[in-house]
């Protein structure tokens, strides 16, 4: 749905994005993460047909952003960091407004601004000003732009900043709910976001795309990786990192009376012969489990290696 | 068109070059399109754009590229018409600048530069200065503007077009055109400054760079005869019959291909070289029913179709006539005589031979008087076939009243100096500036009393904004709370 | 075109929910109804030049304050990006921009058409001088609007914009009135360039096709000016 081909922008000396490359298939939901100022609403702006690339070539649906902007932008919805609202309107006459953008007249027009607005939770809130709307309202109307004409690909830029948890809860929610034809792109630094709702993360930094794959992945390819967790009785910590195919024992903190605490790392799964070892040793076994870095780990390193 | 050939276009730095590219093809076609432009005037008066006469007159002027320098100076500040003055020549003077690029012309304040008044020796308010080359006219006040009607309904109308149109004609012709101008007999003298003189006639001639000279054949010292220099010869209304010798010498011009006009009064005297081309003068006085406001008492006549009178028609000028003697072309016609109408009266005009008063007027009295529509003009062309020419032709205009070239006249009539200039410009063959010399322009005033104006003032200040304010007034308490 | 008009239906909402329009009139209304008063008590005549060569002028002041926030304002706001990144094509929106700020103008127009009622009412004014130089006043409007808007896609912030585009319409007004700072020769060839030149036959009755030229070229010059501006201030 989405192709990016070495993708690079810049602003006359200084370049936001570099040889960038990505493909995003119909139906995903992707994280888009990276720490401010990164190069992902750069990205994003290219990829709504907003702002050109300066090389590279970028594909929407099928469609070159730079030879067919229109078809991309037919299909496309894109909520950029701030709503775009005008702040005399009301929500109504805005909603009316962007129906027309996207060539809803009459009859057609009304249609989409209802169904629209009961998607997104604001059913009878047309006669209010946008100027008057919470945070978390104004949100809601962005994103009832972007998903008025049902687009096949969703561009949000950071939906969910700023909000209080409830409304950032009911906007996830919202997006969970989107049907399954339709790719999502959303970037965010709040990265449970990504965790909660986005099977699969790009991850941008200075500019380069420095990860990207599923979260499993992504918490994979932190420094060290997998490692077990032990809690074992009955053995010391050198006997444990005598085992074949263990190549690390650390022991995390004070033993809890008999109990020993250790961080194993190993090329292969141990735990069997670690319980093996144990059972032999006639000691007993409490925990024995596979850990991955949580994701804010992974990002730290990821990022961090970059530097 | 291809991608990278669109993309360059639209994104490239090319963009500013094509904007550059832009601009610079809107300012090339301006300056292309400029001497084409056409100019629709949509003011009651169609005062705004220049006459065709004028501007063929430019046209004319143009021929030989010298530049014509229009200098108008500022009416007096502080006199109740200074403004229409200023309004009405700042206009003309644009207008002249638009019509040819030939035309320079600046609109000078009076009492601000007085060094261009200096180099120009003007001295009064609201001059117009003419310069071509060494040739220069200059057109005062009183020649550009005029007063008309009375009391409320009094007037000022602008001329200053009809003026400048005769400024261009002196300076168009480079050589000056005698006319003659038979005296002896008791006719119109142009020297004569009297009401019934024709030193008016004389200076609206002089205009054209046409002198107008006595020519008296009764006390030629040597045998009488035309001088070689005329362009033509006048008799208006001689009150003692011309001498043979006279009439002789006469039709001897007329043979030569010259112009003659001779005008004569009821029951007055008729020279016979008159009848000797075919037209001739009954009895009787020329009346008509229909009387032009506020020319009462006199026959106004209508203009038949010829080019001396067309302007006149077209323009709506009346000329104003006194006293016309009939006139009458032979039926049938003469052999080689085209005869033309240029005047007549109305279908309810009539040739009265006296009879019985009507509560002291004149009635038409079908026993005695004759039915109208009755010429009171008329213009003859002689050609070899009459017999009376011998090489080309002559012409020759007739016309019932003298008094209408008359100072009194002249400057009475709206149309009366257009129509003796014609009549003298058709008789020396000038057809081309035979057209309509003038057409005023009026002033469109608003009288207002100080009530009208206490009670204007609050509506046309205060509504507008008011009605403003109460729809945003409106529209705030619609919104509040929202 | 449907475009253009729903962007015309949107400026024009924005407009007449905002104080702005009211405003406008209002001031707009009650200048005019002054330089009338004192056009027709000073000269006596029942003409409406005087009103409306002064009109003319005050719109160089008063357009572009009209004008400036239409890109400023949806830049700092961020729905010129929803704008552009609707399938409407950026020329759509120029345009209905441009009509929006034009139609605010002919309402204005429209409410000084008292003033020729009045001198019908007193006097016998020239209804073809009326009507041609209204004509003229809505070209100097349609080529103002479009320069300030142009003034306002330079730059974010709208009274900068409005500056801008006072700055910008200045000389058009100026060179009309330059005889005294400049060489002659020169100010009568930069007198085309000006506004008032161009307005002195539509005030006496005539429709000349050059200055129906001049007016039609300014107004689509710079619509193409902000349409690269808008067009280039993206990839910038």
């Amino acid at each position: 749905m989405i192709e990016v081909r070495s993708l690079t922008k810049a602003y006359g000396p200084r370049v936001a994005v570099q040889d960038v490359s990505f493909t995003v298939n119909k139906g995903e939901v992707v994280g888009f993460l990276g720490p401010n100022g990164a190069g992902k609403t750069t990205t994003m702006r290219i990829l709504t047909g907003f702002i050109p690339p300066t090389t590279g070539e970028v594909k929407v649906a099928g469609f070159d952003v730079l030879d067919e902007p229109t078809e991309v932008k037919r299909r496309v919805g894109y909520l950029p960091e701030s709503p775009p609202l005008y702040p005399e309107l009301t929500i109504g006459d805005y909603l009316g407004f962007v129906a027309e953008l996207r060539s809803f007249y009459g009859r057609k027009r009304a249609e989409k601004v209802g169904s629209v607005m009961e998607r997104v939770g604001l059913s009878g809130w047309e006669s209010r000003i946008l100027s008057s709307l919470s945070k978390g309202y104004r949100q809601r109307v962005g994103l009832a732009q972007a998903l008025i004409h049902d687009p096949e690909v969703l561009i949000l830029d950071e939906p969910t900043s700023g909000l209080d948890p409830g409304q950032v809860m009911g906007i996830r929610e919202l997006i969970q709910n989107l049907g399954a034809h339709q790719t999502v792109i959303l970037s965010t630094h709040v990265l449970s976001e990504v965790e909660a709702i986005c099977p699969r993360a790009l991850i941008i930094a200075r500019g380069r795309l420095v990860a990207s794959g599923t979260i499993s992945e992504l918490r994979a390819q932190a420094p060290g990786g997998l490692w077990y967790y032990a809690e074992l009785s009955g053995v010391t910590a050198p006997r444990v990192g005598g085992l074949p195919g263990v190549a690390e024992v650390e022991p995390l903190g004070e033993p809890d009376g008999p109990w020993l605490k250790l961080r194993v790392r190993a090329a292969q799964d141990p735990r069997p012969q670690i319980a093996a070892a144990v059972s032999a040793a006639g000691g007993q076994v409490r925990a024995l489990e596979q850990r991955l870095p949580s994701l804010e780990e992974a990002f730290v390193s990821i990022v961090g290696r970059e530097a | 068109m291809n991608s990278t050939l669109r993309r360059r276009l639209a994104y490239g730095s090319n963009a500013t070059l094509v904007t550059i590219l832009l601009i610079t093809t809107v300012i090339l076609l301006y300056v292309v399109l400029e001497p084409y432009r056409v100019r629709v005037d949509l003011s009651a008066d169609q005062g705004s754009v220049l006459m065709a006469d004028t501007a063929n007159k430019l046209r004319l002027l143009q021929a030989d590229g010298e530049t014509v320098t229009i200098t108008a100076f500022s009416a007096q500040e502080g006199k109740k018409e200074a403004y229409f003055k200023n309004r009405a020549l700042r206009d003309l003077v644009e207008e002249l600048d638009y019509a040819s690029p030939i035309v320079e012309s600046q609109f000078v304040d009076f009492d601000r530069e007085r060094l261009t008044a200096e180099r120009l020796g003007v001295t009064e308010y609201g001059t117009v200065v003419i310069q071509r080359g060494d040739a220069r006219v200059d057109l005062k006040d009183r020649e550009l503007f005029r007063r008309v009607g009375k009391g409320a309904d009094k007037a000022l109308e602008f001329l200053g077009e009809t003026a400048i149109n005769q400024a261009f004609s002196q300076l168009m012709s480079d050589s000056r055109r005698t006319i003659y101008a038979l005296v002896g007999h008791g006719e119109l003298d142009p020297e004569d400054r009297e009401p019934g003189g024709l030193a008016e006639l004389a200076a609206a001639a002089r205009q054209e760079h046409y002198d107008l000279k006595r020519l008296d054949l009764l006390r030629a010292e040597e045998a009488p005869r035309i001088p070689d220099d005329a362009a033509g010869v006048l008799v208006l209304r001689p009150r003692v019959p011309l001498t043979a010798v006279e009439e002789d010498l006469l039709l001897g011009w007329v043979a030569s291909g010259g112009g003659l006009m001779m005008a004569v009064e009821p029951q007055g005297v008729v020279p016979s070289a008159l009848g000797r081309v075919g037209v001739v003068v009954p009895d009787g006085l020329v009346l008509d029913k229909l009387l032009v406001f506020p020319y009462k008492d006199r026959p106004v006549p209508r203009y038949r179709n010829h080019i001396v009178t067309q302007a006149l028609a077209d323009e709506l000028l009346v000329t104003v006539l006194a006293g016309v003697a009939p006139l009458q072309a032979s039926v049938p016609p003469l052999e080689g005589v085209r005869s033309t109408t240029l005047l007549e009266t109305s279908r309810d005009g009539w040739i009265e031979r006296g009879g019985a008063l009507l509560n002291g007027e004149a009635q038409f009295e079908p026993e005695i008087d004759t039915k109208g529509p009755a010429a009171m003009a008329l213009a003859l062309e002689l050609s070899r076939d009459s017999g009376l020419v011998k090489r080309g032709t002559a012409r020759v205009l007739v016309l019932g009243d003298a008094d209408v070239f008359s100072n009194a006249l002249l400057a009475e009539g709206p149309g009366n100096v257009t129509f003796a200039v014609n009549c003298l410009r058709w008789l020396v063959g000038d057809d081309g500036r035979l057209s309509m010399v003038g057409r005023p322009q009026a002033v469109r005033r608003l009288t207002l009393s100080s009530d009208d104006l206490a009670a204007l003032r609050w509506v046309v200040i205060g509504l507008g904004p008011m009605l403003a304010v109460v729809l945003g007034a409106a529209m705030w308490a619609r919104r509040r709370g929202r | 075109m449907r475009h253009l008009i729903a962007v015309w239906k949107k400026e024009m909402r924005i407009y007449f929910v905002s104080p702005v329009a009211y405003v406008f009139l209002a001031v707009y209304l009650f200048l005019a109804g002054v330089f009338f008063y004192l056009g027709v008590t000073l000269t006596g005549e029942a003409s409406l030049r005087v009103l409306l060569g002064n009109l003319a002028i005050t719109l160089v002041f008063v357009l572009p304050m009209l004008t400036m926030r239409q890109f400023a304002e949806e830049r700092r706001q961020g729905t010129l990006e929803m704008l552009l990144t609707s399938p409407v094509p950026l020329a759509a929106v120029v345009v209905g921009k441009w009509a929006a700020s034009l139609t605010l103008c002919l309402l204005m127009f429209l409410g000084t058409l008292l003033f020729p009622a009045v001198l019908a009412y007193y006097g016998d004014p020239d209804w073809g001088v009326v009507a041609t130089s209204y004509l003229g006043l809505i070209g100097v409007a349609s080529g103002f609007c479009a320069a300030g808007l142009f003034a306002s896609s330079l730059i974010d912030d709208q009274v900068a914009a409005g500056l801008i585009g006072v700055v910008m319409l200045l000389p058009f007004w100026l060179v009309g009135r330059s005889e005294a700072l400049l060489p002659d020769d020169m100010a009568e060839k930069l007198r085309d360039f000006g506004v008032l030149a161009h307005l002195d036959s539509f005030n006496r009755g005539v429709i000349d096709s050059i200055d129906v030229y001049y007016f039609v070229c300014f107004t689509a010059v710079f619509l193409f000016l902000t349409y690269r501006s808008v067009e280039s201030r993206r990839w910038r």
